[in-house]
C-alpha cells in the first residue's frame, strides 16, 4: 500500500541556510584552532586535500560551531535565532569551467519593465557575512581571481564592475576555497599572487584508527567492519603510486560500511563501492580486489 | 648463297616426305638473312641428317626447320649447331623425343645459358628408356620444361627432373601425374622448394605412392606456417621420410595446420622439440605435432616443455606407452595435462601479486622469480622457496600443489602475504634499543651489559696482552648485535626465525581473515611434514615442539617427561607473541628466552617412553619469576650433570624448514639495506670494508658457505662482493662508472669547476642531503647540433600526414578566437544589438525573452615561449614493442586508387615500425609539434641533452629559440641519437636561461624524457637516485619561481614512482602508450597554452 506522501523538501534562500543542527565532524588535528584563529583574524582559508576527505563537512561543521559565540547576537533580521546564535550561513559553490565572474557577482535580467540586477551568491555572500566556500576553485575561469583577490586582501571589498559599484564585506564574512593537488588535470596551478592570499590547511585522509570510528559513526556498520574498512583504505591508498589515481576516499569507504550495515556482504559491498569505482583498469581492480579478499572474511 | 648447294640440300631432302622440303624452304627465306651462306649450309644440312637418322625421324626434321628462326635469334651460332645436334641425336633413339624437344625450344632458348642446353636435353633423354611409355613421359618433360625453367634454378630443375626419372622405375603413371603437378606446384613455391624437393626425394625410395599427395598438399600447408620455418619443418619431413614413416603427407597436412595455429615465434621452439623427438623415436614425431593443438589449448608455451619432457621419458622406457602419450591416449599423458593447467606461472599474475604486495606493504615491492635472486649470488640458494630481501618478494616461478587454479593462486596469495608480512610488519625493523611491547624485562641489553663486564674482567686479568676486541664486538647490524649475544649463534637464529614466523602468522591470520582458510590449508599441509618429535634429540625437538606449535598445532603434542615444565615455558613464551600488539622487539626476547632454556638441555637422544602428550593450547601466562627459578634449576642440573660424565649431547642442527614460510634472512636484509643507506654518507668511516663484511658473512646463521661452493673464503669474498653490489657500493677494486662513456675523473670527489671554453656554461647542483646547492658543480656544454638529411623530416610529415591535419587543424583553432566575438551569451562586454532587440520585442508581446544578449571578444592574446628539451640518454635507443597500429583509419581515401598508395604507405610504415626506438618516436613527435608551432607562431626553441659527468653535460641546440625555422633545422632532427647519459637538473637550468630572456608572458618548459636523471654520480642506484631527482626538482623548482611553467612528459611506464617526487606539484605526464607520443604532444602542449 503506498500513500500519497506530500513532497518532503526546505528550500532557503542562499543567505539564510545556516547550518542548524550540529554536523558530525571528528577534528583530526589542530584545524578546528586554525580556523577559528583565521576566522576570527578575517585570514581567508585554502583547505587542500584529496576528494571525500572531510573539507565540506568540516566546513559545514565550523559554520556551525562559529555560529554560537559565546557574545549576544546583534542581528536583528526576521528569523529567531536560539539564544546566544548568529548568523554565520554557509554559501558553497562548486566550481567548474564554465563558472565565471558574472555567475559569482551577478547580472541584469530582463523583465516586463526593462532589466533587473540581481546579485550572485558571492555578492549576497559577501552582504550577509557568510561563510563562502568555493569548491574546486581551480577549476573556474580566470576571471573570478580578479574577484577573489580585492575580497581576499586588506581591502576587503567586492567591486560590481556591471553595476559600478563596490561592496564592503561584512564583519563576518570569510572565503574559504579548496583545492585537490592530486588531480592530474591540474595542467591548471593556482597562481602565486592568489595563493599567497591565503592559509592553507592541509587535509588527507585520517590515520586508521580515527578513520575507523568516522567509518562507523557515519555508516552504521560495526566496528569491526569499520576498522576493517579503515585498514582496506590504508592499504588501497598505498597504490596510488603505482596507477591508482585517487586512493579510495573516506566517503567511499562510508558508503561501503552503509551498504554492509544494510545487510549487504561485506565483499560485495566493498566490491561495488570500492573496487569498481576506484577503476576500470583489470589488473589494478584484481589487486584491489585481493586486497579486499584477504581482509573480509 | 650459291644456289648449287641449296640444290643439293632440296634434292636430298626430297627423298622424305614432302612436309620437310616444305618446312626447309618455308625457313630458309628467314634463316637466310640471319646466317652467312656457310652457317645456312650448316644449318640446312643438320636437317637433313635429322631426317635420315630413322624411318620416322622426318618428323623431327620438320619441327627442326620450323623452330630454327626462333632460336636462331636467341643463340650465337656455334651455341646453335650444338643446339641442333642436341636434337639430332634425341631424334636418333626417338623421333617423338626430338619433336618435343625442337618444339619446347623457343620458349626455352631465351630463359636458359646456352651452355645448359645439352644437359636440359640431356634430362629428358634420361627419362627414355626405350618404351613407348617412358618416350611419352620424356616428350612430356619437354613439354613442361618451358614453364619449369621460366620460374625454377636449373639445379631445381634437375632434381626434379631425377625425383621424376626414380619415380618412373615405380610407375609410369604416377610419374607423369606428379611431372605436371610439379609444373603447377613447384613455381610457386619460395626457398623452401629444395627441402620440399629433397623431402619428396626421400620419399620416393621409402614410400613413393606419397610423393603425389605431397606435391598435392604442399602448396597449401606450407603456406600455413611462417616462411622462415617451413625449411626446418621439411627437413624434418624428409628425415621422418628416411625412417620409412608412412604417413608423411598426413605429417605435412597436420603438421602444418597445427604450427598455423601457434604464434611464429614459438614455431622454432615446436621444431626443436620435433626435432628432438626424432632422435628418439621417429613414430611419435607426427602424434606430438597432432596433438599439440589440443594440449596447447590447455596449457601454456613453457609447460609443454614439462609434458614432452614427461613423454620421452615414457618413449625411452616404452615406445609404445611413449606414443600413447604424445596421441593422448594414455592416462598419465591426461593427468598430466590436468595437473599442468590447473598450475600457476608466476609471470601470469606477477603484475597483481606485486600490486597487492605493494598495496599491503606501503611501498613499491617488485615481485621476482626466485631464480633471479638466486642467481645473483649474494646468499640465498634455495630456488623453490619464497624469500624478501627487503623491497622485492621473491616466489616460485610455478605452483602446482592443487588442482585447481584458483587454489594455486590462493597459495600464491598466503606466501606472498607471509613475505610482505615481513615488511608490513616490520620484521626487519628490529631495533637493539627499542622496548618490546609485551615481554615486561628487557633482556636483552642485560644480557649485553652481562656480556661485556665479564669480557672487561678477562682484559683485566690479562692485563697488556689482551686483544683488541672492541671492534669484534661491534655488529654491524642490530639482528646481528643481538644473534652477538649467544654462544650457538645458530640455535638463537633458529629460534628467531619460527618464533617471528609464528608472530607473523598469527598477526596475518588477525589482520587478514579474509585469507583465514587458505593459509589454514597450507599450515595444515606443512604441519603433515614434520618429523616426530619423539625421534629427535632434546635441543632440536624443543625447537620442533615450537614449530609445530607455530603452525597452530597445540593438542596432542609429545613433550619429554623430564622436561616437562619446560615444555610448557616454552608455549608459554610462544603464546606471548600471539597477540597483535607483539612486534619484533618481542620476537627476540621471546628467542632469547627460548634459548636460555634449550641451550641448558642437553642435547641427547630419549627413550621412547620418556615422552608424553600434552595439550598446550592454553599453557597459561608468562611469568618472569618461574622463568628466573627454571634457570636456576637447569643450573643446577647442568652442574651435577658437569660432574658426571656430561657433554655427550649431540651437536645442535637445524630444523627442516617449513616451506611456505620461505627463506628468512633478516641479518641479510639489514646489511644490504644498511649498506645502501650508509653509502651517502661517505666519508664518516662508518662504512664496512670488504674484510668485515666477509667476518660477518661467515659468522651469520642465514648462509650455508659450505664445501659446494669449492673453497670457502673463495666464495664468501665473492658473496662479499657481490653484495656490495647489490647496494650499490662499488667493490673497492672495480672500476667506477662502467658504461658511461669516457672517464674524466672522478664524480664526488673534487671541487668546483670552471668553464674555460665559449659556450660552456656552469650551474650549481642541489645537494639533498646538505640542503644546499653544491657551487658551480657543472658544466653545461652548448653545441649545434650535427645537420644529417632532411630525408627523415619529409618522411616524417608524409607517413604522419593525417595526423598532422588533425593536429594544425586544432592549432588553427587558437587563432580565430583572439578575434572573434561571441554573440549571445548570457554576459559579456556589451549589449549584442540584435539578440536585444529581439529579446525587447519578446517582452513587448508578452513572450519571455531570451537572457542571452551579450558578446564576448577573447582578449587573451598569445604570447607564449616555449623550449623543448629532449632526452637524448644512451636509454632511448631501446626498441619498443613492435607491432602496434597506430595509424588510425580516420582518413582512409575512398578513391580505389589513392586507396592503395595509401594502403601500401601505410604498410611501410608498419614495417618500419618494428625496429622503431624511444628517440625515433621523439624526433617524429618533434617534427610533428614544429609543424604546428610553424602554424600559430610560438616563440620555440628545441634542445636535446645527454652527456656524462658533471663536467660534460652535452646541450644540443636543434633549434635555437631565436632562430626561424629553415632548412638546416630539418637536418638537425636526423641527428637526434642517443648519446650517453641524463644529467637532467644542468640540461634545465640551462634551458631557463635561454627562456629567461625571452620577453613573452607565458613561459614554458617542456621535458620529454624516456627515464629518470641518471649519470656517474648522479642517481643510478640507492641515494644517488635520490640526489638526482631532488636536483631536477629543485631546478624545475627554480623555473617556476621564475614565472616559466614546467611541464615534464615521460615515457617511462614506472615514472610515476619518481615523477611524482620530481614534479612535485608541477604538472606532469606519463604516457603508458609511447605509440601515443606524436599524437599527444601537439595536444598536451595546446591544452597547456590555452
Ligand atoms: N573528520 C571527519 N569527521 C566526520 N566525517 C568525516 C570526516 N572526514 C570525512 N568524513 C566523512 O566523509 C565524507 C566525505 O567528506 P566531504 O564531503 O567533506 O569530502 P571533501 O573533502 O569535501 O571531498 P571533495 O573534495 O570530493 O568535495 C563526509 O560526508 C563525511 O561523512
Ligand atoms: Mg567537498
Amino acid at each position: 500500500m503506498v500513500e500519497a506522501t506530500e513532497p518532503q523538501y526546505n528550500e532557503y534562500a542562499i543567505e539564510e541556510f545556516l547550518v542548524r543542527s550540529e554536523p558530525y565532524y571528528r577534528p583530526v588535528g589542530d584545524e578546528m584552532e586554525l580556523f577559528t584563529a583565521a576566522y576570527e583574524q578575517h585570514i581567508p582559508v585554502l583547505l587542500k586535500g584529496p576528494t571525500g576527505c572531510g573539507k565540506t563537512r568540516f566546513v559545514e561543521y565550523m559554520a556551525w560551531k562559529l555560529g554560537r559565540p559565546l557574545t549576544v547576537a546583534k542581528d536583528s533580521t526576521a528569523q529567531p535565532l536560539n539564544e546566544g546564535e548568529v548568523r554565520v550561513p554557509l554559501v558553497t559553490i562548486a566550481c567548474h569551467e564554465d563558472l565565471t565572474a558574472s555567475d559569482l557577482v551577478g547580472r541584469y535580467l530582463l523583465d516586463a519593465n526593462g532589466t533587473r540586477w540581481i546579485d550572485g551568491p558571492m555578492t549576497r555572500a559577501v552582504k550577509t557575512g557568510a561563510i563562502l566556500y568555493l569548491d574546486e576553485v581551480v577549476e573556474a575561469r580566470k576571471d573570478t581571481t580578479v574577484l577573489i583577490h580585492p575580497l581576499t586582501d586588506h581591502r576587503r571589498i567586492l567591486p560590481i564592475e556591471k553595476t559600478g559599484s563596490i561592496v564592503e564585506a561584512d564583519d563576518r564574512f570569510l572565503l574559504c576555497i579548496s583545492y585537490n593537488p592530486h588531480y592530474q588535470s591540474a595542467l591548471k596551478d593556482l597562481k602565486h599572487s592568489t595563493r599567497q592570499r591565503f592559509i592553507s590547511v592541509e587535509f588527507d585522509y585520517p590515520p586508521a584508527d580515527v578513520e575507523a570510528e568516522i567509518v562507523q559513526n557515519e555508516s552504521g556498520c560495526t566496528s569491526d567492519q569499520a576498522e576493517a574498512l579503515a585498514k582496506l583504505g590504508e592499504k588501497v591508498r598505498n597504490l596510488r603510486e603505482h596507477g591508482l589515481q585517487e586512493g579510495a576516499s573516506t566517503r567511499l569507504l562510508i558508503y561501503a560500511g552503509r551498504l554492509m550495515s544494510q545487510g549487504i556482504k561485506p565483499r560485495r559491498a566493498c566490491q561495488v563501492a570500492i573496487v569498481w569505482t576506484l577503476t576500470d583498469e583489470a589488473e589494478l581492480q584484481r589487486s584491489v580486489e585481493e586486497v579486499v579478499t584477504s581482509i573480509f572474511e | 648463297m650459291t644456289s648449287n648447294s641449296n640444290n643439293d640440300i632440296e634434292s636430298s631432302l626430297s627423298q622424305f616426305p614432302p612436309a620437310v622440303l616444305e618446312a626447309f624452304q618455308e625457313a630458309s627465306e628467314a634463316m637466310d638473312s640471319a646466317f652467312t651462306e656457310e652457317e645456312f649450309n650448316l644449318w640446312a644440312k643438320e636437317g637433313v641428317s635429322i631426317a635420315g637418322q630413322t624411318v620416322r625421324s622426318w618428323e623431327s626434321a620438320v619441327e627442326y626447320y620450323k623452330v630454327g628462326s626462333h632460336v636462331a635469334r636467341a643463340l650465337a651460332f656455334p651455341s646453335f649447331m650444338q643446339w641442333a645436334r642436341c636434337g639430332t641425336y634425341l631424334a636418333q633413339d626417338s623421333p617423338a623425343l626430338a619433336v618435343a624437344f625442337f618444339k619446347a625450344s623457343p620458349l626455352i632458348v631465351g630463359n636458359l645459358r646456352p651452355q645448359y642446353i645439352p644437359r636440359w636435353a640431356g634430362l629428358g633423354r634420361s627419362l627414355y628408356k626405350g618404351t613407348w611409355k617412358s618416350s611419352t613421359l620424356s616428350a612430356k618433360f619437354f613439354e613442361v620444361s618451358p614453364d619449369l625453367i621460366r620460374s625454377l634454378p636449373f639445379w631445381d630443375v634437375e632434381v626434379f627432373a631425377s625425383l621424376i626419372e626414380s619415380l618412373s622405375y615405380k610407375s609410369y603413371d604416377v610419374s607423369m601425374e606428379c611431372l605436371v603437378l610439379g609444373r603447377d606446384v613447384l613455381p610457386a613455391m619460395g626457398r623452401e622448394r629444395e627441402a620440399f624437393l629433397s623431402m619428396c626425394r626421400a620419399l620416393t625410395d621409402s614410400n613413393w605412392r606419397e610423393v603425389k599427395t605431397c606435391l598435392e598438399l604442399a602448396p597449401r600447408a606450407l603456406q600455413q606456417i611462417d616462411e622462415g620455418q617451413t625449411g626446418r619443418f621439411l627437413k624434418l619431413g624428409e628425415r621422418l621420410a628416411k625412417t620409412g614413416l608412412r604417413e608423411t603427407a598426413k605429417f605435412l597436412a597436420d603438421g602444418t595446420s597445427t604450427l598455423a595455429q601457434i604464434p611464429q615465434t614459438s614455431q622454432t621452439h615446436i621444431l626443436d622439440l620435433a626435432e628432438g623427438l626424432l632422435a628418439t623415436s621417429p613414430d611419435a614425431v607426427a602424434p606430438f605435432l597432432k596433438s599439440l593443438d589440443i594440449v596447447l589449448n590447455r596449457i601454456t608455451m613453457n609447460q609443454l616443455d614439462t609434458w614432452y619432457q614427461h613423454g620421452v621419458e615414457m618413449l625411452k622406457e616404452n615406445p609404445d606407452s611413449g606414443i600413447a602419450f604424445f596421441k593422448i591416449e594414455s592416462t598419465t599423458s591426461e593427468s598430466m595435462l590436468e595437473t599442468l593447467s590447473s598450475s600457476l606461472e608466476l609471470e601470469r599474475v606477477k603484475g597483481v601479486v606485486k600490486l597487492y604486495c605493494s598495496a599491503l606493504s606501503g611501498s613499491t615491492i617488485d615481485v621476482l622469480d626466485t631464480q633471479e635472486l638466486v642467481n645473483k649470488n649474494i646468499g640465498w640458494v634455495d630456488e623453490d622457496t619464497a624469500s624478501t630481501d627487503g623491497t622485492k618478494v621473491f616466489l616460485p616461478p610455478i605452483v602446482d600443489h592443487y588442482p585447481r587454479k584458483d587454489e594455486n593462486f590462493a597459495w600464491f596469495k598466503v606466501v606472498a602475504t607471509h613475505q610482505v608480512g615481513h615488511l608490513e610488519f616490520g620484521s626487519f625493523n628490529f631495533s637493539f634499543e627499542k622496548p618490546a611491547a609485551c615481554f615486561e624485562e628487557q633482556r636483552r641489553s642485560e644480557l649485553e651489559l652481562n656480556q661485556s663486564e665479564r669480557q672487561a674482567a678477562l682484559l683485566r686479568e690479562m692485563g697488556d696482552d689482551a686483544p683488541d676486541i672492541s671492534d669484534q664486538a661491534h655488529a654491524y647490524t642490530d639482528i646481528g648485535r643481538f644473534l652477538n649475544l649467544f654462544e650457538d649463534r645458530k640455535l638463537a637464529f633458529d629460534l628467531f626465525t619460527v618464533l617471528e614466523d609464528c608472530r607473523l602468522d598469527y598477526r596475518i591470520k588477525m589482520e587478514y581473515p579474509g585469507i583465514r582458510t587458505a593459509s589454514e590449508r597450507v599450515q595444515i599441509e606443512a604441519r603433515s611434514g614434520r618429523p616426530e618429535i619423539q625421534q629427535l634429540p632434546l635441543q632440536q625437538a624443543l625447537v620442533e615442539l615450537l614449530i609445530q606449535m607455530s603452525l597452530e598445532q597445540f593438542t596432542d603434542l609429545m613433550v619429554p617427561t623430564e622436561y616437562k615444565d619446560e615444555s610448557v615455558m616454552l608455549s608459554q613464551i610462544l603464546h606471548t607473541l600471539r597477540d597483535v600488539r607483539a612486534n619484533v622487539e618481542d620476537t627476540t626476547e621471546a628467542a632469547l628466552r627460548a634459548y636460555e632454556i634449550i641451550h641448558r638441555i642437553e642435547n641427547k637422544e630419549e627413550e621412547e617412553d620418556q615422552w608424553q602428550p600434552e595439550d598446550l593450547d592454553d599453557p597459561g601466562d608468562f611469568s618472569e619469576e618461574q622463568y628466573e627459578s627454571m634457570l636456576d634449576k637447569l643450573n643446577a642440573g647442568q652442574q651435577d650433570g658437569e660432574d658426571g660424565e656430561g657433554g655427550e649431547g649431540n651437536p645442535y642442527e637445524s630444523p627442516e624448514p617449513v616451506d611456505y614460510r620461505g627463506d628468512f634472512k633478516p641479518e641479510m636484509v639489514q646489511l644490504l639495506t644498511k649498506l645502501q643507506s650508509d653509502k651517502g654518507e661517505s666519508g664518516e668511516g662508518e662504512a664496512l670494508s670488504q674484510e668485515q663484511l666477509e667476518q660477518m658473512l661467515e659468522d651469520s646463521a642465514e648462509l650455508e658457505l659450505d664445501a659446494e661452493q669449492g673453497d670457502i673464503s673463495n666464495s664468501t669474498s665473492m658473496f662479499a662482493q657481490n653484495i656490495m653490489k647489490e647496494a650499490g657500493v662499488p667493490p673497492p677494486d672495480s672500476e667506477s662508472g662502467e658504461g658511461y662513456g669516457p672517464l674524466l675523473h672522478d664524480d664526488d670527489q673534487g671541487g668546483e669547476l670552471e668553464a674555460r671554453e665559449p659556450k660552456a656554461y656552469l650551474y650549481d647542483e642541489w645537494d639533498f642531503r646538505a640542503d644546499d646547492y653544491k657551487p658551480r658543480w657543472c658544466i653545461v656544454k652548448e653545441k649545434v647540433l650535427d645537420e644529417g638529411e632532411s630525408v627523415f623530416y619529409n618522411e616524417s610529415i608524409k607517413n604522419f600526414s593525417s595526423l598532422l591535419n588533425h593536429v594544425k587543424r586544432q592549432f588553427e583553432l587558437i587563432m580565430p578566437e583572439t578575434f572573434r566575438k561571441t554573440y549571445r551569451l548570457v554576459d559579456g562586454e556589451d549589449i549584442d544589438l540584435n539578440a536585444a532587440i529581439e529579446a525587447w520585442a519578446d517582452v513587448r508581446m508578452n513572450v519571455p525573452p531570451d537572457e542571452k544578449i551579450y558578446w564576448r571578444r577573447n582578449k587573451i592574446e598569445r604570447d607564449v615561449s616555449v623550449v623543448f628539451l629532449l632526452d637524448m640518454s644512451a636509454s632511448t635507443a631501446e626498441a619498443i614493442d613492435e607491432g602496434r597500429n597506430t595509424v588510425d583509419d580516420r582518413d582512409a581515401p575512398d578513391d580505389p586508387v589513392e586507396y592503395m598508395v595509401w594502403l601500401r604507405r601505410r604498410r611501410e610504415g608498419l614495417v618500419r615500425r618494428h625496429y622503431k626506438r624511444i628517440i625515433d618516436l621523439e624526433k617524429e613527435s618533434t617534427t610533428l609539434l614544429i609543424q604546428a608551432l610553424e602554424s600559430i607562431g610560438d616563440t620555440y626553441g628545441i634542445y636535446g641533452f645527454s652527456g656524462y659527468g658533471r663536467e660534460n653535460v652535452e646541450f644540443y641546440v636543434i633549434k635555437d629559440i631565436e632562430e626561424s625555422f629553415n632548412e638546416k633545422i630539418k637536418r638537425r632532427i636526423d641527428k637526434i641519437t642517443p648519446l650517453h647519459a641524463t644529467r637532467m637538473g644542468s640540461a634545465v637550468r640551462h634551458a631557463i636561461t635561454k627562456l629567461e630572456n625571452q620577453p613573452s608572458t607565458r613561459k614554458i618548459l617542456f621535458l620529454i624524457s624516456d627515464g629518470r636523471p641518471q649519470d656517474r654520480g648522479y642517481s643510478r642506484e640507492g641515494v644517488e637516485k635520490e640526489y638526482a631527482v631532488h636536483d631536477t626538482h629543485m631546478a624545475l623548482q627554480e623555473a617556476k619561481r621564475k614565472d616559466i611553467t614546467p611541464f615534464c612528459l615521460t615515457v617511462d611506464k614506472s615514472g610515476h614512482d619518481y615523477l611524482k617526487q620530481m614534479c612535485g606539484d608541477m604538472s606532469y605526464e606519463v604516457l603508458d602508450d609511447i605509440w601515443a607520443l606524436p599524437e599527444r604532444l601537439p595536444m598536451l602542449y595546446r591544452k597547456l597554452t590555452m
